[in-house]
């Protein structure tokens, strides 16, 4: 029993090795191929692939994440007279909390699935092999690309899926509960702070790399055959929740304290 | 793996050796896949490695290029130490050859032109796009597929998938080209043309070719030289008639292709199909 949990031990340590060496090597390819006008090509493919494909279904989940607070949340504010308020409640918890994980959660789905069964594809059909075979660096061509893509479209993926919260949010809470609007913005404005937005948003950047990384190095070790591009996804998709839901912790940890420290001083300034 | 840079030094193999592998050792988990093999391959000639399904051929080939590192021995491409070598050392170096993949390895989300223009791409500087297309057509119709720029992979043939893929790794004009398993899949006229092929470039590039394949006919047509592993080491090395004639058991299985008679005795002993079938009334 030792000696088998000394494996596993052994073996996780090994698979966290391998994976840090393929974030930096995926980094260091990501930088280059910045200062390369070659690849740009590269990335706006991956851009249109993962980002544009992914703003309908970002938009849907955000616009069902909105109208499920309002339609939750207003029968107790309503019983304690604070119904005017609800948009606070609502467009907080959509633009910090809500709407970046759900949003990121949706594209390890969507993009993280795909990226892994690709990529697993072309590693089991000789594919990478035959990239590397011609002398290019598979993770410049394949993996930096894709990590781009998704560090500079997550962020702007999940402004449409607040966008859209919002938007849910205000339906159910004016249009079906008949809350009156410009106490609902007044409400909204006072209660919602720039930092709140910057938060949410700025997560987008850590979500995208992880999901992109996450996924692209499940592609790239995958075993043969489909049920190992299928694990491959399964796992990509598991791993990529685990860390969206790790990092979303330790951001919010960290901006907790950081506004502790600088924000409360703003009126000062 | 170790990367010792003092060994990277100049190697004189002292005959026409163009790529030597020597005393190389692969292993997978506890599986020893190359058992010490030496090997030098000649400059301009075609080597043909044969053996058994999961003998380590397709794993040799690869260490040829270091797409795999040796757990032990060391490689040399023109007298220079290779396997020690970066990934980025090692592309420049790569440039220097083609590798036909047993399944061709196109990109799937390419046409046909934008696999060959691939690695012409990533190492040449393209100034005149006329050019560029004036080599895909020349290396196409080098294949007999010219006409096909547009075409994408899912719509070709296993044969002509093959030759577009060899039409990509010719495109780089390699002095070193690696076949795995060229005519696997294909029926007997397809691997034909695919050994013809293989003969042409030779004869028109002068490339050093070095073919894995367990189709002896394709064996005899193209290879210079025959070597046939078994069990991760090399149990013969030598001409056509050389390996017609060879003593090894073994070898005499394997080019006449009979099965081994342990194998024999065991399908014998395992009973008439008949008894091992489930037949439809039996789930009545």
């Amino acid at each position: 029993m030792i000696g088998s949990v000394g494996a596993k031990t052994i073996g996780g340590i090994n698979n966290m090795g391998r994976f840090g060496r393929f974030v930096w090597q995926s980094a260091i390819a990501s930088f280059r191929i910045c200062t390369s006008p070659r690849a740009y090509a590269l990335i706006w493919t991956q851009m249109h692939i993962i980002g544009v494909r992914s703003v309908p279904v970002v938009m849907i989940t955000g616009a069902f994440v909105g109208m499920t607070l309002a339609v939750q949340t207003y029968g107790q504010l309503a019983a304690m007279g604070l119904e005017e308020r609800l948009g606070v409640l609502i467009n907080i918890a959509v633009v910090k909390e809500l709407g970046p994980v759900l949003a990121a959660v949706m594209l390890a789905g969507r993009v993280g699935g795909a990226l892994t069964a690709e990529l697993g594809t072309m590693n089991v059909t000789e594919q990478i092999d035959a990239i590397r075979s011609m002398g290019t660096n598979p993770i410049r061509y394949l993996v930096a690309p894709r990590i781009l893509a998704c560090l500079l479209l997550t962020p702007i993926l999940i402004i449409y899926g607040d966008l859209m919260g919002i938007v849910g949010g205000y339906f159910v809470s004016v249009i079906q509960f008949g809350i009156n609007s410009q106490a609902y913005w007044t409400h909204s404005a006072s209660g919602v702070e720039l930092w709140d937005v910057t938060i949410g948003v700025a997560k987008g950047f850590f979500f995208g790399v992880a999901i992109a990384a996450i996924s692209c190095y499940k592609g790239f070790t995958c075993k043969e055959g489909a049920q190992g591009v299928g694990r491959a996804c399964t796992e990509a998709f598991v791993a990529s929740f685990i860390c969206i839901l790790m990092l979303n912790f330790g951001i919010a940890v960290v901006c907790k304290a950081i506004y502790s420290t600088f924000w409360s001083l703003k009126t000062l300034v | 793996m170790k990367h010792n840079k003092k060994e990277n030094v100049p190697r004189a193999s002292g005959d026409n050796g163009v790529i030597v592998l020597e005393n190389i050792t692969k292993r997978f988990g506890p599986n020893l896949v190359l058992d010490n093999v030496s090997l030098v391959i000649e400059k301009g000639k075609t080597t043909v490695v044969i053996g058994p399904s999961g003998c380590g051929k397709t794993v040799l080939v690869k260490h040829l290029i270091v797409l795999l590192r040796p757990n032990s021995g060391e490689v040399y491409f023109k007298d220079r130490r290779i396997d020690n070598l970066s990934e980025n050392e090692l592309n420049k170096v790569r440039t220097q050859y083609g590798f036909l993949f047993q399944g061709g390895a196109l990109f799937d989300s390419l046409s046909v032109a934008e696999n060959i223009i691939f690695p012409i791409r990533q190492h040449w500087e393209i100034t005149d796009w006329r050019e560029v297309e004036e080599l895909v057509k020349a290396k196409l119709a080098m294949v007999g597929l010219d006409g096909y720029q547009n075409q994408f992979p899912a719509n070709l043939s296993g044969g002509q998938r093959k030759r577009v893929a060899l039409a990509r790794a010719i495109a780089l004009n390699p002095e070193v080209v690696l076949y795995d398993e060229p005519t696997t899949g294909l029926d007997p006229i397809r691997s034909d043309v695919i050994n013809e092929l293989i003969l042409k470039l030779q004869r028109e590039l002068a490339v050093t070719s070095v073919v894995v394949t367990h189709d002896m006919t394709s064996a005899y047509k193209v290879a210079d030289r025959i070597i046939m592993l078994h069990k991760g080491r090399i149990v013969a090395d030598g001409d056509a008639d050389h390996i017609r004639n060879h003593p090894h058991p073994i070898v005499q299985q394997f080019i006449h292709g009979q099965v081994d008679a342990d194998d024999l005795a065991v399908l014998r002993m395992s009973g008439k199909i008949s008894q091992a079938q489930f037949l439809p009334r039996d789930f009545e």
